[in-house]
């Protein structure tokens, strides 16, 4: 018997009441801390993953959670839904801050061309990319899963919420997130040579067999 | 390696309650998976919020609470907004739409402001839904400006148009009727909506006969095609406008008559089953006498009596019969009308 369920436990029986929500809302400086101090961890882990960039994941961090609670009056959920709609909010952050970043890189491209050509030779952007995620094995071998599989497990085991809560998140069925989370952590195993080859190419992704195709994505549907 | 591997939904079904720490047997297939989630899961666990940034973070928050110390009362606060708001666009709707509900109120149809007035009319009653007494009201006065258009038609000769008006005035007044029957069962008092309704559909009906009449002994001078579309018009809203001397044929929405409208014994007679002189026999008006002739007696179809005493706008009609006029004389209708086909000055009638 194996559970990993020490670290989603902490966040998902995190002791909040609905009076904590209505105080919040209020701003009672007392009910903002114990959700801070409920939340704010797994959103930290959450940008961490996703940015791989330490003060930039503090930053959205900080940033969703102003958000959040100014707008927690707007929030009709209850409290046990707090959390998917505070990953809704940092999903939403992400998503904003990558479009910025892309089209910053575009607006400024000849810039950071002319720059380039000016700046020490040794500063390698990519090493500097790999450098943000140093040590961090698994999170490298991460960006060989598909986008969907690795914002599932992001939000599965950064964000600690169950299979249903970010199937809300997402959109998706609570179905379609467990073949996510298997197919994501299949893939990871694999890249982390956690598999033996004959058992990778037993069942390839995506499948060869088109029915299997369509049944895979049927369920990720 | 496990040939017979379960089917995928329970792999994901046993993955995912592996994932939620719920107890589950560890299988070859699932246990590379979990390998990789709690590699992840340890390195996930690596990334702690610095206690100094939460702080910040905490500060930024509590900042904002101080500057928006107002936040208890945001409720409200959005509840009178929201009041503020629908104040203000009905100020600024006031401002656009009064002038132009000025210019159009006299409006007759075909004219170049007639629709707005209608447009006016639909958003005066939008505005009144939320009560059935007000809205029953508001169908009433609508009524009542179909019958002034009506009038004003005929007083104009715009005889093209009166068949399409004596149509509007027809559907308003059953409009209305159904509103006031609604009201009344809501429980709200609607008596006196329901005696001004009455008299806008006996001023229509008497108005709409003597055009009718006109058209047919050729007193005003219409095409063919204009005086059956008139006539047509007439007879089709004789129901719901009933004709001086007949009494009122309930319509849809209209409410339960008493029973002194439909007393068993006074059925219409067949040679003339809209005209009522059964209840006359019953029940005559004692200060209301027929001028000529039995009570009993019919007059022509196609040229029926108008009254002695036609109600007009400013009475209230009854409706229950009581007080009906009966047939009043022939010879007395042709008297009124004029050679134009204009409508004579409808008189008061004297109290009962």
């Amino acid at each position: 018997m194996l559970g990993f369920g020490g670290e989603r436990e902490a966040v998902s029986k995190v002791g909040l009441s609905a009076a904590d929500l209505v105080a919040a809302r209020l701003r009672e400086p007392a009910a903002v801390t114990r959700i801070y101090t409920a939340y704010a961890p797994a959103l930290f882990r959450f940008f961490m993953a996703s940015v791989g960039d330490r003060h930039l994941a503090e930053d959205l961090t900080g940033n969703t959670f102003v958000s959040a609670i100014e707008g927690l009056p707007k929030f009709r959920g209850p409290v046990e839904a707090l959390g998917g709609w505070l990953f809704q909010i940092a999903r939403h952050d992400l998503y904003d801050h990558r479009r910025k970043q892309s089209r910053s890189r575009i607006e400024s491209l000849d810039e950071n061309l002319t720059e380039a050509t000016r700046t020490d030779a040794t500063v390698d952007p990519e090493e500097l990319a790999i450098d943000r995620l140093e040590g961090s094995r698994v999170l490298v071998a991460m960006r060989e899963l598909s986008p969907d599989q690795r914002e599932v497990l992001m939000l599965r085991m950064a964000g600690g919420m169950t299979a249903p809560e970010v199937a809300t998140v997402l959109g998706k069925t609570t179905g379609a997130v467990k073949a996510l989370q298997h197919r994501g952590l299949a893939s990871l195993a694999r890249v982390l040579g956690l598999r033996s080859p004959d058992e990778t190419q037993e069942r390839p992704y995506p499948s060869p067999d088109p029915g299997r195709l369509t049944s895979q994505e049927d369920e990720e549907r | 390696m496990n040939i017979n591997r379960p089917r995928p939904n329970k792999l994901h079904d046993e993955l995912d309650a592996l994932l939620d720490g719920r107890p589950v047997e560890l299988t070859d297939e699932l246990a590379p998976l979990a390998e990789a989630a709690e590699s992840l899961r340890a390195e996930l666990a690596t990334y702690q919020l610095d206690p100094g940034v939460a702080d910040h973070h905490l500060e930024r928050v509590l900042e904002g609470s101080g500057t928006v110390v107002q936040l208890p009362v945001r409720g409200p606060a959005g509840d009178w907004e929201v009041r503020r708001r629908v104040v203000a666009v009905a100020l600024a709707a006031a401002l656009v739409l009064a002038p132009a509900t000025i210019a159009s109120a006299a409006a007759l149809p075909g004219q170049a402001m007639y629709p707005f007035k209608l447009a006016i009319e639909q958003l005066r009653i939008a505005s009144v839904q939320w009560s059935s007494g007000r809205e029953a009201g508001e169908r009433t006065r609508v009524a009542h400006a179909r019958l002034q258009e009506f009038q004003s038609l005929v007083k104009l000769k715009m005889f093209t148009q009166v068949p399409g008006a004596l149509r509007a005035l027809e559907q308003a007044v059953v409009a209305a009727q159904a509103a006031v029957a609604e009201a009344r069962a809501d429980g709200e008092r609607v008596g006196s909506v329901e005696a001004r309704l009455t008299e806008v559909r006996a001023a229509g009906g008497q108005v709409a006969e003597q055009v009718r009449v006109a058209a047919a002994n050729g007193s005003i001078d219409l095409t063919n095609g204009t005086r059956q579309a008139v006539q047509a018009a007439v007879q089709q809203s004789q129901d719901v406008l009933p004709p001086p001397g007949r009494e009122a044929v309930p319509t849809k929405g209209t409410p339960t008559p008493t029973t002194d409208e439909s007393p068993p014994n006074t059925a219409p007679s067949e040679t003339n089953p809209p005209l009522t002189s059964g209840p006359q026999t019953t029940n005559p008006p004692p200060t209301n006498p027929p001028t000529s002739g039995p009570q009993t007696t019919n007059p022509p179809p196609t040229d029926p009596p108008t009254s002695t005493n036609p109600p007009t706008t400013d009475t209230v009609a009854p409706e229950t019969g009581e007080d009906e006029p009966g047939s009043g004389s022939d010879k007395a209708g042709s008297e009124e009308r004029t050679a134009e086909g204009n409508v004579p000055p409808t008189t008061a009638p004297p109290a009962p």
